[in-house]
């Protein structure tokens, strides 16, 4: 592609902010930059800075904003969901590794992976309920469909701990395997972890922590996407170098597909057709065909690429104020 | 360039997949897998830099010798010390060494809710300047290393250390990394902790190491070259270091004491240590306990500089009795 193509694209994003909504936002996590994608092009038509180690993202409940973690500023960079344009920033958050909202949006909880805490906020206010202290890496989390608990899994001791949001109370904390990362709530209430340091996802049962079944997947199980159906997820082997798609209620893996590179976080584009796949040690995205489940190209980010987002204006899942309306008294305009 | 960093990528992603993760993995340390690779960029940034000295500045000094004929086997050691260091070998030791203090310091400065400071906080106008904030934290470091380096020469016992970087009559383009491990360690402490508080990031930090470390290497060449007199004012090169290792004479006694900067004379020119006069000096120690160092292996070096310091910090009074 030439340089006027490349010129013509990125122009096309400036000039209509409605492209966007088919845009990618990766977050280069090495780089303290995010990459924005035209999906149409396939191509890098921006690279933002932002300030230091950004490791993941999610939009927030009314889906109508993105917040992007960067872990070693202590804040996040609020952006609009669909144009990627950005709007402030909500600071002293303390080390905000992973992100979550609980089902109902009245809980935002932050996973702190280097300095071992798991913070969870109000988010009408968004004011700190409590912080816990955990033993060693908290990394991903999931919650209870009914947002009265949230698990965290501990990637260095092995462990997944389970709080109870309302008095932020420890419930249970087992040992479930080698370095537990990704972590999923299905819709009969079991859980699913990813064990990075095994090759296996275990169940887990949410009431007590007890691991009830293995499923062997691919070397370094990392983290979870849901296809969309409820049923079928995602899956991705770091070691490996493949992501698996999983039926959860079989408990089989359905296929395998080859994306090397040290495959993590996930995205679905807005069509259903297309899997994105950030390759952590690549410096590249991989974009997989889900018709065919091949890998089907890639494109160049910037270093150590982890979260990823299809700028495609989400659904709305709770109605809960902005956490740029809701707390001045944190949040600085951009 | 994008197919120099694909190389570089696959490369790096290919010794990283193939030869360290399976380690990893077989020994239960996957939740360490990022430094890991971290680690493997570093080395291989090391072999770069071998090869840009070995094959690139030592050109020049073959070709333009400033001191000919002089005993080439002093020069030995410091080849071991560049290798040492540039493959990563030291520099994981003192990794490993100061990691607790530093994320001590960033645990705490965290949890009590203090950020680093970005100078895009400052200067919104950097977030889309890569290059120039890059370069304003390149001189922060810079900044901070030369009143490290003078303090090298100021405390004693810091001193008995750095002479061993010093007391090299065969000066060469090898012999930047010809430093005690102590020396090293707390010299990386204190830049790292410094670096940690002005916001340098991980990247811009491996960056100013590698770009740094380079120049440095280059300051020491046997080489009489500058940069032209505006060029000698803004970056350090042979001719301005050369002055800094220069042997004591009964007429320079402190001529050791000048032309601190590591990269940027700006500090020197600044704060008064500046020298430029162009005179050939030799380089060395005058002080036959420091300059028997010369002929030492790097084993040796280590274990009779660790004495001198140790000897440096008993007290002079303590001594005499």
């Amino acid at each position: 592609m030439n340089k006027f193509t490349v010129l013509a694209a990125a122009l096309g994003l400036v000039v209509s902010a409605n492209a966007r909504a088919e845009g990618i936002i990766v977050l280069n996590s090495e780089e303290a930059s995010y990459s924005i994608i035209d999906a149409a092009t396939r191509m890098e038509v921006q690279r933002l800075p932002i300030g230091r180690e950004p490791h993941h993202l999610i939009p927030t409940p009314d889906g109508k904003e993105l917040l992007i973690a960067s872990t070693g500023t202590n804040e996040l960079l609020v952006l609009d969901v669909r144009t990627g344009e950005r709007r402030g920033m909500v600071r002293n958050i303390v080390d905000p590794y992973q992100l979550g909202y609980s089902p109902d949006g009245k809980w935002f909880v932050t996973a702190a992976y280097r300095l071992d805490h798991v913070d969870i906020y109000k988010t009408d206010g968004f004011k700190l309920a409590g912080r816990v202290f955990l033993d060693g890496l908290p990394s991903h989390m999931s919650f209870d469909a009914g947002s009265k608990t949230v698990f965290v899994t501990l990637q260095q001791s092995g462990r997944l701990a389970a709080f109870d949001l309302a008095t932020q109370m420890l419930k249970w904390n087992t040992f479930v395997g080698e370095a537990p990362a990704g972590i999923v709530t299905l819709p009969d209430k079991r859980l699913l972890v990813a064990l990075t340091g095994e090759d296996s996802i275990v169940v887990v049962d949410p009431v007590n922590g007890e691991v009830g079944g293995r499923l062997r997947t691919g070397k370094g199980a990392h983290n979870f996407w849901p296809k969309g159906d409820g049923r079928h997820f995602f899956l991705s082997n770091r070691v490996e170098g493949t992501v698996s798609l999983i039926d959860t209620q079989e408990m089989t893996v359905v296929a395998n597909i080859r994306v090397p590179g040290g495959p993590d976080d996930m995205d679905i584009t807005a069509d259903g057709k297309e899997l994105w796949v950030t390759q952590r040690f690549m410096r590249r995205i991989a974009i997989v065909d889900l018709a065919t489940l091949k890998m089907v190209g890639h494109v160049p980010v910037g270093k150590s690429p982890h979260g990823v987002f299809m700028l495609k204006g989400t659904q709305p899942t709770a109605a809960v104020p902005s956490p740029l309306q809701s707390v001045s008294a944190t949040v600085e305009p951009k | 360039m994008r197919d120099l960093i694909d190389a570089w990528v696959f490369v790096q992603d290919w010794i990283f997949e193939t030869l360290v993760m399976p380690v990893l993995y077989a020994t239960h340390l996957m939740a360490w897998d990022e430094p890991a690779f971290g680690a493997v960029e570093f080395v291989m940034l090391g072999v770069v830099q071998i090869i840009v000295i070995a094959l690139g500045m030592r050109l020049f000094e073959r070709r333009w010798p400033l001191e000919r004929g002089t005993d080439d086997r002093l020069m030995r050691v410091d080849v071991v010390y560049t290798v040492l260091n540039k493959l990563g070998i030291l520099p994981l030791v003192i990794f490993i060494a100061t990691l607790p203090i530093t994320n001590t310091i960033e645990y705490l400065a965290r949890a009590w809710g203090v950020a680093p400071l970005r100078v895009e906080h400052i200067a919104p106008w950097l977030q889309n300047n890569v290059l120039v904030t890059f370069l304003i934290y390149f001189a922060l470091y810079d900044f901070a290393a030369y009143w490290v380096h003078r303090a090298q020469h100021r405390i004693s016992w810091w001193w008995a250390l750095h002479s061993l970087h010093h007391s090299q009559r065969r000066m060469t383009v090898w012999s930047d990394d010809r430093n005690h491990i102590l020396d090293e360690t707390l010299v990386n402490l204190v830049l790292a902790i410094f670096s940690q508080l002005i916001g340098v990031q991980p990247s811009e930090y491996v960056s100013i190491l590698l770009v740094g470390r380079l120049i440095e290497s280059w300051s020491h060449a046997n080489v009489d070259m500058g940069f032209g007199w505006l060029g000698d004012r803004l970056l350090v090169g042979p001719r301005f270091h050369r002055i800094h290792h220069a042997l004591a004479s009964a007429q320079e006694l402190h001529i050791h004491d000048s032309n601190f900067a590591p990269v940027f004379p700006i500090w020197d020119i600044l704060f008064g240590t500046a020298v430029y006069d162009g005179k050939r000096r030799p380089t060395g120690v005058d002080d036959p306990v420091i300059d028997a160092d010369n002929g030492r292996g790097w084993i040796a070096q280590q274990i009779m500089v660790f004495g001198r310091f140790l000897s440096a910090l008993v007290p002079a009074r303590l001594k005499r009795a």
